[in-house]
């Protein structure tokens, strides 16, 4: 069949004259009313196809021309429209159009309604039958001519429209509850999966407290008591495991043990390097004790500390794979004689306040990080203690301390806080060397964890 | 040239030249990155010799001394020699505390620390 088409939307134009043609029809296309009448004139169509948005003549007008031309007013007219407004339907009806095609359209439904036109031929007489009828929509006054067969022929379009609308909706609407059941699956299991973590997480909680207790329990009892010396302690982890930890215990009658540990690193794996040299490093005899031995006699031998770090450092080597090392300053003060025998594996230096007056002093490292380099002897150094002097061990918590330009407390802020407390009990001193340190890393607070021990000889 | 994340890496006769991207090493994700890099660029290499140039490192962790510890400990296995230069005061004072300046070999700058390679 001979198929005219309107349309100024040359891509919309080819699309429908492509589809046409390959149902079998001759396609003829303009780009506007005023040439699309042009060609309707020089041979009459089987059908038109118009849009209505068009330069020079619009599809209304078009389509009024050719229901006014006695030749042409048999011809079929379908407007194309978006059919937004309820007016477009008197429109269409006022202009004498025989169907709607709503915007965007599927091209089979296009050709099936240009089907059914072709089969019900329009009387050619019907606009004799054509009635005024007067129409009021949305306060306005509209007169309209047309026959009955072209109100019903619009009227049906118009319902068939509405429903191709519908079942459009329908799917969407099925497309949208899918999606919606898809989103409440992943919604549970993502509920399940959170679920899931918070019960790890409570589970991972409690070992770290569990493992935090088995630390703390490395630290010196609460009630120590030392005698012919004072002691004091302060121990502030950075997390709730430390790599520090530090203690203070008689080894018999006449000797005191202390210690400070620092295992590089943090968390987990330096906390569990940690409690694992504690064991080591216990007052009581034991088969894991390298501080005491059962002597023959029944007695217990106090180990040498630099013995102590040779074996320390023979029986961590470093691990292939944490490069995991400690430090450790490891004294045993003899209360008779106030003589420290000490040995240092890479600890941040002993400082010594003289009772006498005078600067304190600082007894720097001889030996490397225990588990740092194998097989070596580790060298005791010594210090005779007069009445009334002080020493502090401490971690590089306390020296390497960064404030926020990044500059760390130094020994020289440390050296100049104990001086300046030395007239005070030993327990303020190095509460007030804490405060220091804490004071000094506002506002974060220290990164590292920080250890201090202190110890005053009273004989 | 192998491209590294966390290295960079060059050649002067048998030395190998290793320097750090990182300003900071501080973080542990870091650290391990860089132990799995040298790891990679000497893993083949029987006893090497190998400079570290420390000049773009600001800030270190003593957790870092730990790595050369590992890589001391491997390299002098083998016979090589591992030496370290451009290492800032404050990160000196990080091997002067534990007493590790007195294990390294640590010198000024890279031509200062090759020319003891010979």
């Amino acid at each position: 069949m001979d198929v005219l088409i309107a349309e100024d939307s040359r891509m919309q134009a080819k699309f429908l004259e492509r589809k046409l043609t390959e149902a079998g029809h001759a396609v003829r296309w303009a780009e506007n009313g005023s040439d699309a009448l042009g060609l309707a004139r020089q041979r009459r169509p089987d059908i038109i196809v118009s849009d209505i948005e068009m330069p020079v003549m619009t599809g209304y007008e078009f389509c009024k021309a050719v229901k006014t031309d006695p030749a042409l007013r048999g011809v079929p007219f379908i407007l194309l429209s978006t059919l937004s407004d309820p007016i477009d339907i008197i429109r269409g009806l006022d202009a004498g159009a025989d169907n709607y095609v709503t915007k965007p359209y599927e091209p089979a439904f296009l050709l099936s309604r240009m089907n059914d036109l072709l089969a019900t031929p329009l009387g050619v007489d019907d606009a004799s039958s054509a009635a005024t009828l007067e129409v009021s929509l949305a306060g306005q006054q509209f007169r309209v001519q047309a026959g009955r067969q072209q109100v019903l022929n619009l009227l049906v379009s118009t319902f068939e429209n509405a429903v191709a609308k519908n079942q459009e909706l329908v799917v969407a609407n099925q497309q949208l509850a899918a999606a919606r059941d898809g989103l409440q699956k992943s919604n549970t299991e993502l509920t399940t999966l959170n679920t899931e973590i918070s019960r790890i997480n409570a589970q991972m909680v409690r070992d770290l407290e569990a493992a935090a207790k088995v630390q703390r329990s490395l630290l010196p009892a609460d009630d120590v008591a030392i005698a012919a010396a004072d002691v004091a302690w302060k121990y502030v982890p950075c997390q709730s495991l430390a790599g520090d930890f530090l203690n203070v215990f008689p080894l018999d009658d006449e000797h005191v043990g202390l210690f400070v540990v620092d295992v590089s690193g943090h968390g987990v794996p330096s906390s569990l390097m940690a409690v694992t040299v504690g064991r080591f490093l216990t007052p009581k005899v034991s088969d894991s004790s390298l501080l005491v031995r059962q002597a023959v006699d029944g007695g217990i031998v106090i180990v040498p500390p630099a013995e102590v770090a040779t074996q320390l450092n023979r029986l961590f080597q470093a691990d292939e794979f944490s490069g995991l090392y400690f430090t450790l300053l490891y004294g045993v003060l003899h209360v008779p004689t106030g003589r420290l025998d000490f040995v240092s594996g890479g600890h941040p230096a002993l400082l010594r306040v003289p009772a006498a007056g005078g600067p304190p002093e600082f007894h720097p490292a001889e030996g490397f990080p225990i588990a740092f380099v194998p097989e070596v002897e580790y060298g005791q150094q010594s210090l005779q203690l007069s009445p009334g002097d002080r020493v502090y061990l401490y971690s590089d918590g306390v020296p390497e301390a960064m404030d926020a330009a990044q500059e760390p407390y130094g020994e020289e802020a440390l050296v100049a806080c104990v001086a300046g407390s030395r007239s005070e009990p030993l327990a303020s001193s190095v509460e007030k060397l804490l405060a220091a340190v804490e004071a000094w890393c506002q506002p974060k607070g220290p990164l590292d964890d920080v250890s201090i021990l202190g110890l005053e000889w009273r004989p | 040239m192998e491209q590294f994340r966390r290295i960079e890496t060059g050649k002067t006769g048998n030395v190998h030249m290793v320097s750090f991207k990182d300003k900071k090493i501080l973080d542990d994700t870091v650290l391990d990155e860089i132990r799995v890099e040298i790891a990679q660029l000497l893993g083949k290499a029987a006893g090497p010799d190998v400079l570290l140039d420390f000049s773009n490192v600001e800030f270190m962790s003593s957790a870092m001394l730990g790595l050369l510890g590992q890589m001391h400990r491997k390299i002098s296995t083998g016979q090589g020699r591992l030496k370290m230069c451009g290492i800032r005061p404050e990160i000196f004072q990080v091997f002067k505390l534990t007493n590790l300046d007195k294990l390294f070999s640590i010198h000024k700058d890279a031509p200062a620390a090759l020319a003891t390679f010979t």
